[in-house]
This record gives structure tokens, sequence and C-alpha cells, in this order.
């Protein structure tokens, strides 16, 4: 008895049918437990115990483990900003600031209006282009305060479907350390990162 | 963890048994040995043997937290960290996890090693609060020992320490106290890889981590009290035996547990005369130092309120306290009488399961030589025949589970009534590979680990054995003619005869001729009761009572009787119908414990005199006419035998109540009174005469035991007069058919009488429950957590139904004997209707 979505149990039979043993699919099934509320609830992390056939504190010992898993509501666009060494160093403290301060939601927490998530995250592996930020885990690089300003702004009047790396890098990014070799034409629908598998990518209209 | 053994790959035996198990024969094996230099001495240890084993067993210890010799090996806490001469110079590795290899040189104790240990210890204290003062593992906690003898002694932590709630209850029966815990995964292993239920693992990551359950879904696993032992902190806690005493006031005595059949080994400990908590013992024999919460916990009835005291007698229609010689002189009188006039014929005796072998000789020989009846019986009308559990051909031993290729499981859900077993079990087939076969009437607790999983309907089996016979299941076939096929059958369900466990051994003899049985019986001594001439067909040490057995027996015991006896059911129905009139009870409740309580509520009504030797008044014996209160476990001293014939010393360290007294000690009391007197000074005194007198146990008094033996010594199978099995034909044809067909079996907790008088355990029980398949319960109208009738031919009652997929479809699942639940007997046709519609 499941309460998920038809196409959300479609997705999971087809991630549990690709390993040798259920439990392997915990981490994939999650994100579809986040996609389906939102974030993860306790009862996502249930859903997904009777699917693998572990028990649910298993699950929420990997659930809890890894950052990437929100267990409280996340904003519509979840913005990272990294502030390990590299990016540290180049001014990312100053970055998550401007984005706090313009914003109005301090790091950790998720604005009033439901729209925008702050965190500072450890290393995101961009340092060749820090100071680097993330939003729904869609990669930007080289972004200074002011950058990042304009694109808390253009997140609130823009309002994308879907964010996607290369439109943000264009409008908001600045400096890297060697450009990307290819474009990617899909981004992220919402505060999860974009799995082609998991159908949590796509612009508008798709799945 | 040792290897598999090479020896048993030519041995006949299942596994290498002669003392112990695998472990000790592979330890033996010449060629496989390496040498290596600890401290600068040289030994030779066992090839592949981790470092920290192989210095332990050389007599160097090496500190450790998150190793534990009975699960595998992670590496988390770093406290077994040495040095070892690498081809790089030397480094320090984790002794835990790092095997020996030939020349390998391993520092200890240098320089090195030392501050690393430091370093580990500072690390470890910098979170963990310093309120052993107040903290239950004080005087006992590896941390608190290991920062004295290898810690700086000083920390150079000024900063605030994590802070949790603590404690909080993670179950009824276990306080987690999350900032002591230093993460070791001891905890979290256990109930992953042993006893197979991981409710409680690791949340979050880094200085957040703890251990905690799910929210809302309790740690209620069967076996949650081995985590609070291993524990090497006091992290986890016991609820029952928080603040009650510190180590250092604590006597204690090594005994088995007398709730399940394996006899897990443990420690009694106590303070001030009372029981405050039991202990595992480890051994290799059957219980890996593990216990059932049932073992562990299940002693407070000891000091229940309720305990008899004083010998009761019924006066004007009440029972009222007396002198033990008013009242064994009255039932000395009352026997004499009845004897003279009707012969021991009218005699009958019910229980002895329960105490020890000497108890169980006493009762015996009494009945046999006072009451010359050999109307006796320690089962209750629920077991296998007598000769079938007392002396199958072929009686495995339990390590044998460990060498097999195939193990067999046919009969009850191990978890529910054989914790002990169920833990080999699962560990066979979990750590060691062994292919593992489970017959069960629906779900049980074995099954994720099971390599292929029958299910028949109640009343059944024959059915299906008739079906594996004729070829219909070739993969059970081939698994059963593998060399090494260990069978452990029993009865899963009141609605399969006690037969059927015999066909299922004796089907599985002939496949595989060297095949090891092991049969399942319940009650904590049953094996050694029935060792000891507790059934109708069998004197002390398996022997049967024909002419020569009894002949065997004239010089001590003078000539036993000769008529057949009848067990617990003809007892029972005797009562009923005036054949029998004078019952003797001891520790025994049939109105409870009886499949069919009905026959047993007629006898109790309808008997003449009844005497009754118990801890507690109880169902059976509220209407007696004489009550004699009884010494418990760990209140008397003696032996008990295990399923696999395994003889242990169990020891008395707490005082008895009132004026209670040992079974024996009764007995033999009463029979001098009675004018017959059995000559039974003491049980050692006892444990010598049943040495000379029972073939079987030839050899084994209290000092082998004490001193030799320390894991039990194993009965063999040849006494004078081998009882053979005897071949049951197979009978499929006469399965019930029925659209429902009612499974009742036992579940761990239930409404015993040691349960109902401990109050920790006592709220564990499932209650008046049924389970039924959704779809089963979609035609019934029944909704979950709903009321439901359940109505069979025996009996009829209200239940809270529980939608299950575990439970087939026309499989109605009804747990025995719970508080509120109302017996249905053994027939399987049965009625499910939703209540209030
Ligand atoms: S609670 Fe105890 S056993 Fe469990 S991880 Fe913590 S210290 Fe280890
Ligand atoms: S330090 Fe910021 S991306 Fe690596
Ligand atoms: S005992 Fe070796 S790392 Fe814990």
């Amino acid at each position: 008895m499941s309460h998920w979505s038809e196409a959300t149990q479609e997705r999971a039979r087809e991630i549990i049918a690709r390993y040798p043993q259920k439990r392997s699919a915990v981490m994939p099934l999650l994100y579809l437990a986040m996609a389906e509320e939102g974030y993860l609830t306790n009862e996502g992390m249930e859903e997904v115990a009777r699917w693998v056939d572990i028990t649910p504190a298993q699950v929420q010992a990997v659930a809890t483990f890894y950052t990437m898993y929100k267990r409280r509501p996340t904003g519509r666009y979840l913005v990272s900003c990294c502030t390990s060494i590299s990016c540290m160093l180049l001014g990312g403290d100053d970055v998550l600031h401007a984005v706090e301060d313009e914003s109005g939601v301090p790091h950790g927490e998720t604005g009033a209006d439901g729209l925008l998530s702050v965190e500072h995250v450890e290393c995101i592996g961009a340092c060749g282009g820090a100071p680097a930020v993330q939003v729904n885990y869609e990669l930007i690089e080289g972004v200074t305060p002011d950058k990042a300003r304009d694109l808390v702004r253009w997140l609130d009047t823009a309002r994308p479907d879907v964010v996607n790396t290369d439109e943000m890098q264009e409008l908001f990014g600045g400096v890297r350390s060697f450009d990307w070799a290819i474009r990617e034409g899909e981004g992220a629908k919402g505060p999860y990162p974009a799995f082609q598998a998991l159908g949590t990518v796509g612009r508008e209209g798709e799945t | 963890m040792p290897g598999p053994c090479q020896i048993a790959v030519s041995c006949r035996h299942v596994a290498c048994t002669a003392s112990g198990g695998l472990g000790v024969a592979m330890g033996e094996a010449g060629p496989e040995h390496v040498t290596i230099t600890i401290d600068g001495v040289s030994h030779e240890v066992p090839a592949g043997a981790l470092v920290i084993k192989a210095a332990q067993d050389r007599g160097t210890y090496i500190p450790r937290f998150c190793w534990h010799e009975r699960m595998n090996p992670v590496g988390m806490c770093r406290m077994c960290l040495v040095e070892v001469q690498g081809p790089r110079g030397p480094m320090l590795v984790t002794a835990c996890t790092n095997n020996v290899a030939d020349g390998m040189v391993v520092d200890t104790r240098g320089p090195t090693v030392k501050k690393a240990q430091e370093a580990v210890l500072e690390f470890l204290l910098a979170n963990h609060p310093l309120d052993c003062p107040v903290c239950d593992k004080g005087g006992e906690c590896p941390l608190q020992d290991q920062a004295f003898s290898h810690g700086p002694g000083e920390s150079r932590f000024v900063e605030i320490k994590r802070n949790f709630a603590k404690p909080i209850p993670i179950s009824d029966l276990v306080l987690l106290d999350r900032e002591r815990c230093i993460l070791c995964a001891r905890c979290t292993r256990f109930s992953d890889e042993i006893s197979g239920d991981p409710l409680i693992e690791f949340k979050s990551r880094a200085n957040v981590t703890e251990v905690n359950t799910f929210p809302d879904l309790p740690f209620s696993s069967y076996f949650s009290g081995n985590t609070i032992q291993i524990c090497p902190v006091g992290a986890l806690t016991s609820a029952q035996y928080r603040f009650r005493a510190r180590p250092w006031d604590l006597q204690m005595v090594e005994s088995s547990g007398m709730h399940d059949t394996a006899h897990p080994r443990l420690s009694v400990q106590v303070s001030q005369n009372e029981v405050l908590r039991l202990v595992g013992v480890d051994n290799d024999a059957t219980n890996h130092g593990w216990l059932s919460d049932k073992d562990r916990f299940g002693f407070q009835y000891l000091t229940s309120e309720e305990r008899l005291t004083m010998p009761l007698v019924r006066q004007d229609g009440q029972l009222v306290e007396t002198t033990w010689a008013e009242a064994l002189d009255r039932v000395a009188e009352r026997i004499g009488l009845i004897r003279d006039e009707d012969g021991g014929e009218v005699f009958a005796v019910i229980g002895g399961g329960h105490g020890t072998n000497e108890d169980a000789y006493a009762i015996s020989k009494f009945a046999r030589v006072v009451l010359e009846t050999n109307n006796v019986d320690a089962r209750l009308d629920d077991a296998l025949s007598s000769h079938f559990l007392a002396a199958t051909a072929d009686r495995g031993l339990i390590a044998d589970i460990d060498g097999a290729d195939t193990i067999l499981l046919w009969g009850p859900d191990l978890k529910e009534e054989h914790p002990t077993l169920y833990l080999r079990v699962r560990r066979a087939a979990q750590e060691l590979g062994v292919r593992l076969v489970v017959i069960h009437p629906r779900a049980t607790g074995l099954d994720d680990r099971a390599s292929m999983k029958l299910t028949y309907r109640p009343g059944g089996g024959f059915a299906l054995l008739d079906e594996v016979a004729d070829g219909k299941h070739p993969e059970l076939r081939q698994a059963l003619s593998a060399d090494r096929v260990v069978a452990i059958v029993g009865q899963a369900s009141f609605a399969d005869g006690p037969q059927l466990a015999e066909s299922v051994a004796a089907y599985v003899r002939n496949k595989a001729g060297s095949a090891r049985i092991l049969p399942l019986a319940r009650r904590g001594n049953i094996f050694g009761a029935l060792d000891m001439g507790l059934a109708p067909d069998l004197l002390p040490g398996r022997v049967a009572p024909d002419h020569a057995g009894r002949a065997a027996l004239a010089e001590s015991w003078g000539e036993p009787p000769a008529a057949r006896g009848k067990d617990t059911r003809a007892m029972l129905e005797g009562i009923d119908s005036g054949e029998i009139r004078f019952l003797l009870l001891v520790g025994a409740d049939p109105v409870r414990d009886v499949p069919d309580p009905r026959r047993a509520l007629l006898a109790m009504d309808s008997a003449e005199y009844v005497v009754s030797i118990d801890l507690f008044l109880n169902d059976s014996n509220r209407e007696a006419d004489v009550v004699l209160p009884a010494a418990g476990f760990a209140e008397k001293d003696g032996t008990v035998t295990n399923l696999e014939g395994r003889v242990q010393k169990v020891n008395v360290i707490a005082p008895i109540p009132g004026q209670g007294r040992p079974d024996w000690a009764i007995l033999d009391d009463l029979a001098e009174r009675a004018g017959r007197p059995i000559g039974l000074a003491n049980a050692e005194s006892i444990a010598k005469e049943i040495s000379e007198v029972a073939p079987a146990y030839t050899g084994i008094t209290w000092d082998h035991l004490e001193w030799e033996a320390r894991d039990g010594a194993v009965v063999p199978l040849s006494g004078s007069q081998p009882l053979s099995h005897i071949p049951v034909a197979l009978k499929g044809d006469n399965a019930p058919t029925a659209p429902l067909l009612l499974h009742v079996g036992r579940t761990l907790y239930d409404d015993g009488v040691m349960l109902r008088h401990s109050p920790s355990l006592r709220p564990l029980a499932r209650g008046a429950v049924v389970h039924l398949n959704p779809e089963d319960a979609k035609k019934a109208g029944a909704q979950d957590g709903h009321p439901v009738r359940v109505v069979t031919s025996h009996g009829e009652g209200e239940f809270s139904a529980i939608l299950d997929e575990g439970t087939p479809e026309g499989v109605v699942y009804v747990p025995f004997n719970q508080p509120g639940g109302a017996p249905l007997g053994t027939d399987a046709v049965v009625r499910v209707t939703a209540v209030g519609r």
C-alpha cells in the first residue's frame, strides 16, 4: 500500500530492478521520496524501507548521514554557497552573506514565502572556479557578492520552472578554471539534484 | 572468527564437536600455523587469525571497544592500535582488522602505541560525560577501566561536551544515554548481524552522530538486553536493573537459563539475597554469550509478593497455612488409603519439566516407589513422543548447525520458542553460508535468511511430506541429499499431530544417512525430566520400562510397577472419568498450558484429591487440597539436560522465600511419612544415584561438571537399551479442508505463570490478537485493530485483528495463551466474523 503516485512507484520498480539486491536502491529511492513530497518525511522513509525491505531505522541512518536529503521543507530554490577552503579564500563567505542579506534568509533556513532556502556547504568540487554557488544543485562558478545579489533577485522575479547551469553561469557566473566540455540542455526542477533516471530533470512540461 | 574446519571434510561428525565445536578443532590443526612476535616474544598462532585475537589467546590483552569476539570487526574505535613492522617501516594498524602473517612483528606497548592509545582515549573522553558516579556501568565499564589503564590521565579539552536528553527509553527494557555513547557500533551490529532486527542505527554524522531508533518505532527486539551487556560504556542500560546495585555489591554464580531448552549459560547476580540481574556467559556449546530477553529479564517472579511461602491445606473450603508436618501427614495418609483401596493405577503425576534433574529423578522415583504408578508425564499434551525426544537415533548437537550443508527447520518459529537456537541457526545461514530450509504454516523469524521456504496449511504437514517424498519439490530433495544435514523438527502448529515431526525425521534420515536430528520440545528442563523417567514409557536413563529395564532398577528402587502408564491427556481424561483418584502436580498448570484446556478444566473440577508443588497459586491448583511451596531458579543446586543431551550444573545463590523447599526434599519427606522412604539425602547424592542408576548418566557427577566439563557433558545416546525410532507411515490424506484453518503457535512472551509475575516482561505479551491475511480479512469484514470473533468447535472468543501479509490466505494465526485470549483448542477448522457490524 504505497502512498506514492503511480509514476513514482513505476520509477521505484525500475530502479530496484537494476540492482542485484533491493537494499542497494535505498539512495535513489530517497530522492524519489523527496521529489514526491518536496522533502523527506518520516512516512517517506518508512515507504522507502518497505520498498527495499530494510527497517526504517536503517533508512534513517542513510538519510541522516547525507546532507542532501532534506528532512525539513525546502524552498523552491535551494541556494548552496560553498565555504570550504578554496572558496573561502576567494570570498565565499562574502558571497554567502550577500545571499543571506539580499534574500533575508539566514543559512540553514527557508524564507517565509517558501521560495528560497539558503545553506552553506562543504566543497562542491568546483574549487578551480571558486567561489562557487549552486541553485538546486546546478552549479555557478566565479560568483561575486554582487552577482549573488543579482541571482537572488532573478530567482525572485523570474521564478524559472527549471534552473539550468549554463544559463545561470552566463547570467551570474564569472571566472572559471576551464570551460565545460559539453553544454547541458537540461536543468533541475526542484530542490533535489537533477537525475535523468529518477525523473528529477527536465524542462517545463517534461517528466 | 574461526574459519571452516579443515578436518570436518573427512570427519563423520557433522561438525567437530569433540569438545565444543569448530574453533577448538581448528586451533589444533598442525600446518596452518604461523610464527609472529608479540612484544619481543615469538608465538605460534593460527594462520589468518586477527592480531587482537591471536594476542589475546597468547596472553596479551590489547585494549578495545568496538571489537567483540562474536561479531565481525569494524575498526571503528581505534583503541586497538598496535605497531607492526611493515615493508616501509613501522606503522600503526588496528589489531582488530588485521590478520597475522608469518614473521609479523607486533608491538603492543611501546611508546608509539602508548601515545596512540592515550590520544584515542583523550578523543573518546572529549565528549564522554564524567557521570560515572551515577552510571550503572560504573565499576564494570570498559571505558572507565581502559581510561585508567591506558589513558593519559589528563584531558586538554576545555570545550563544552555534547548534550542530549538523558536517558531516553528506546524500549520497555532498554534506556539510552547518547551522551555516553562512544559510537562503537556494537549494539547496531548486534541487532543487524546477530539478532536480525536492526531497529537501532546510527543517525546523522560527524559530531552530532548518535545511536537511536526510528521515531515511534521502539527497539522491541527479543534480544535487546544483549546490547546492554556488550555496550562498552553506560550508554545502554537496563530499565529493570537501573540503580539497583553496584558491581562490587553483587555476588554471582554461573548457571543455565531455564526458559529455553538449549540452556544458555549465564551468571546469576545477587545482592542482599535478591536476584538482580542475569548476564550471558560466553560458551561455544550453546549461546555464545547471548541471551534472549526472556532468559535475561524473566526472573522477577522469584521475588514476587505472590510466591507461596507456607504449605497450604484445604479447610472448610479454604486453603489455609499450616506446618509442613501437618500438610505432608495429610497427604501421606491419603496416599496410603487410596493405594490400599485401589493400588497404583489411580495415581497420576503431571509436571517436573521446569525443575532440575535431581527433582525430576525424585518425582520419578516417588511415583514408581511410593505411588506404585507409571502414570507420570512431564509433557503437557503438546509434545512429541517421549521416546523420540529422549532417544531419537542420530540426535545432533547444537554445534552441528555450524558445520552443516543444509539445515531443515520444520517446526515452531524458533524466534518465538527457541531463541538460543534461533541465533545459532541465523548465524549459520548468514555468516557460515549454510543452506537453510524453513517449513512452517506462516512467516517465521528466519525467513529472511532461508534459501528455501515452504508454507502449508495447518494440519496439512503430512500431505506436504507426501509431496516431497513423491518428488514434487526437487530442490528440497536435493538440499536434503547433502552430506551434512541437520533436521530441527518439532510441532509447528497444534493442528499438526505430534507424529509429523517424527515422520519428517524418518524421511530425512532415509534421504541422508548421516543426518543429525534435533527434536524440539517446550519447558525448560523437559529433556532432563524425560531422561529421569518422567514419561509413562521411560525409566531413568532413557530406558524402557520393560522387563529388563525394571529388573535393572530393582536393586535400588525395588521392582518398579509393570502396568502401562498414562500420558497427560489420558490422565486428565482418567480424572474426569473417575479412573484416577489422586493427582500430583509438580510445577504444572495444565489449565493454562495444555493446548485444549477443556479437558484440564473438567479434570480439575472433578478430581478427588489434588496435591500441587508450586511457586504460585495458579488456575490449576487454586482448588487443590494441598499446595506445597517449592524452590525456584537459583534457589537450588542441581543439574539440567538440554535438547542436545548436554548436562550442565545450575547453582543456588538466593534463599527460598518462606518455608519453601526443593521438590526432591518435599517428596523425600513425603515418602518417609507414607512409609516408603526413597532415601534422597541431598541434591548431590541424588546426582550420584542418577549416575549409578541411569545408564546414560554414568560418570556424570557434580565434581565432573564443576571441574572438568565446564561447558557441560553430553549424555551419550547408547544406554544399556538404546531406544530406536519407530517409523511412522506417511498419511497425507486426512488433512482438514475448510476455507479457513487455524494455526495456534506459541510466542516468546505469553501469559505463563512466570511471565505473569515478572513485571518487566508482563506488558510485552501480544494480547488477544488474531493474524489474518488481508484478503481473508476483507471477506470477513475485519479491519486492522478492530475486534473479530474467532470460533472453533473447541472454543471461541473475541480477538483484535492484525492484517498480516505473513499469514497466507486461508490461514488464521492466533498466538497461544495470551492475556485476555480465549483458548481455541486444537481443532483446525475455524470461523472468523467481524464484531459490531
Ligand atoms: S550505545 Fe554503546 S554499544 Fe551502541 S554504539 Fe554507543 S557505545 Fe557502542
Ligand atoms: S572549496 Fe568550494 S568548491 Fe571546493
Ligand atoms: S577494537 Fe579495533 S578499532 Fe575498535
